[in-house]
């Protein structure tokens, strides 16, 4: 079992990625619900890809450099954070206000997202003695570069993600049931919709360096959508959604550790089985 | 809440209201309405006729080209902010797969503006207890939306704009959807909010028998609301004392109605004045 070397054998290098890998797992299992039922999934898929130009900026930075400091790693992560939460609030402002449809806004943005971001990533090869990112890496996650730095992200981003929801809650499940009844007893949707915005941008960024600009969106998608296959109480769905999206990220990693092949294929076709058998499980139960 | 107001206040009072969308002839002209609190008014009229549109004005989510629009003493979007119109629209927007319970979504009004680190207080409960039992879905509270029917559902969203104890209710086709058991069913629990609860009811339907005609069961021979106002762009029709004559309705619906509502003694008893 390399699964056990790589976690508690004497060069045990894959503690953090496991680290970070819960955490994402957890938030992503809160969040994932609320994504299914607020049909956010294209949603996450744009800020995701809007990642990838956030990627190409850092690298053209010489922030993802080998041998950059913690410093200049956490300035990279700023700014794919600010990519993301960017594309998450542009995408809400060009559907509502510009009144484009909203799946066109994200079709815009990712693409030129994509597109920005592959380009830098070319410029930055192209200099003489730079080191060169991982583009494959990116797009479908790398756990060998999650070090502690990205472990501890994880971890907080869970926390303050965690305490704004629950600080939010009541508004929140009132807005996502029934937006234009909640704004006509005064929740204010718009303040609701950026603060789901920022934490979907901020979940995307540490989910991605587990499962890649491509596949973040399994884990944002996928643990609700098999919750909601088997549960009908807003309780027992967030439980099953958390679990299905331990159990998805503890099956893909194994996975993925076994046969040294990227995580992020291996977590989302752990995710895309469990939605099978919960779907299966549904109809069975008929 | 705030302390009662006079009854010599109107709920709703419309004065010389008019509104155009831009580039269509007016939907809503001149029109002058009163309604007394604790009052129920049925607002007919041909679908295109400015029904939804005078709603939208009544409830502050249009403001009118000219005239004047009064809820209880107050502009409608004070009114609104107040909680002093509950609101079911005819198509809710509100997402039936979604895992809540009944109680939960009468909930979710009622905890509005409540700060997240305070539990509901009993007043609240209280309040959500009363709501679900005014519109008879006491048994099924802990029920999930999604298993509910169609006329269970709409009962759940009248529970829902019951829960910040309003004390005018505007309903906009609450009937059109429901097959005529539960169309029954909402018609009790809509009496009852009327004349035990003293709410004020404006409903706005294209379904003239269900407003207008004598019920049977509990309030018999009483009519669910107590005048009809008829609107095609003006109100055609209004407190007039020999009713909703055959020949008002064919001239809101450009149709002799005659053959449908003939057996329906269609009416606008005088408004009665409660002590």
């Amino acid at each position: 079992m390399q699964t056990l070397d790589y976690l508690f054998g004497p060069y045990a290098t894959m503690q953090p990625a496991a680290a970070a890998a819960l955490a994402v797992a957890l938030l992503c299992g809160i969040l994932s619900p609320l994504v299914v039922l607020r049909r956010m999934a294209f949603v996450g898929q744009g800020i995701s890809h809007a990642a990838f130009g956030g990627v190409g900026v850092a690298a053209v930075l010489g922030l993802f450099a080998a041998g950059a400091g913690t410093g200049a790693l956490l300035g990279a992560w700023g700014v794919v954070a600010v990519f993301c939460i960017a594309a998450g609030l542009s995408i809400g402002m060009l559907s509502r206000r510009q009144g484009i449809p909203e799946d066109t806004a994200i079709g815009v943005l990712l693409v030129a997202s994509m597109a920005l971001g592959f380009l830098l990533l070319q410029m930055q090869r192209g200099r003489a003695g730079s080191t060169s990112v991982s583009v494959e890496g990116f797009l479908f996650g790398q756990v060998a570069t999650i070090g502690p730095l990205e472990a501890w992200l994880a971890w907080v981003v869970l926390a303050v993600a965690l305490a704004a929801l629950w600080w939010i809650r009541r508004p929140l499940l009132f807005w996502a049931f029934d937006e234009p009844m909640a704004e006509s007893l005064g929740i204010q949707g718009g303040r609701i919709r950026a603060a789901l915005m920022v934490i979907l941008a901020v979940t995307v960024v540490v989910t991605m360096q587990l499962a890649g600009v491509i596949l973040a969106t399994a884990m944002i998608v996928l643990p609700g959508a098999a919750a909601l296959q088997v549960a009908r109480r807003t309780s027992t769905v967030l439980l099953a959604s958390l679990a299905f999206g331990v159990a998805g990220v503890v099956v893909g990693l194994v996975m993925s550790f076994e046969t040294d092949w990227q995580p992020g294929p291996n977590i989302a076709l752990a995710y895309v089985a469990l939605f099978g058998l919960a779907r299966i499980w549904n109809a069975l139960r008929r | 809440m705030s302390p009662p107001l006079p009854d010599s206040v109107p709920a709703i009072r419309l004065k010389g209201v008019s509104f155009r969308w831009p580039g269509h002839p007016p939907a809503v002209e001149d029109v002058t309405l009163e309604v007394r609190q604790g009052e129920s008014l049925a607002i007919i009229g041909p679908n295109g006729g400015g029904k939804s549109t005078l709603l939208r004005l009544i409830l502050g989510e249009l403001t009118p080209d000219s005239g004047s629009v009064e809820v209880l003493g107050m502009s409608p979007s004070e009114a609104r902010r107040a909680r002093r119109i509950g609101y079911l629209p005819q198509r809710s927007a509100a997402d039936r797969t979604f895992p809540v319970t009944v109680r939960q979504t009468v909930e979710m009004a009622a905890l509005v503006g409540e700060p997240p680190w305070r539990r509901p207080s009993a007043a609240i409960r209280t309040r959500v207890d009363l709501a679900l039992a005014r519109v008879n879905l006491e048994d099924l509270a802990d029920r999930s939306v999604a298993e509910l029917s169609g006329g269970q559902f709409q009962r759940t969203l009248l529970a829902r704009a019951l829960a910040v104890d309003p004390p005018i209710l505007i309903l906009d086709e609450p009937t059109s959807a429901l097959d005529p058991g539960a169309q029954e069913q909402l018609g009790e629990v809509l009496a009852r909010l009327q004349s035990l609860d003293g709410l004020t009811l404006v409903i706005v339907s294209h379904d003239i028998r269900a407003m207008a005609a004598p019920r049977s069961g509990s309030e018999a021979g009483r009519a669910l609301c107590d005048r009809v106002a008829c609107l095609r762009r003006t109100l055609h029709f209004h407190d007039a004392p020999e009713g909703i004559t055959p020949q008002v309705l064919a001239h809101v619906f450009e149709h002799d109605l005659s053959q449908v509502f003939g057996d329906v003694r269609v009416l606008a008893r005088p408004t009665h004045h409660r002590e």
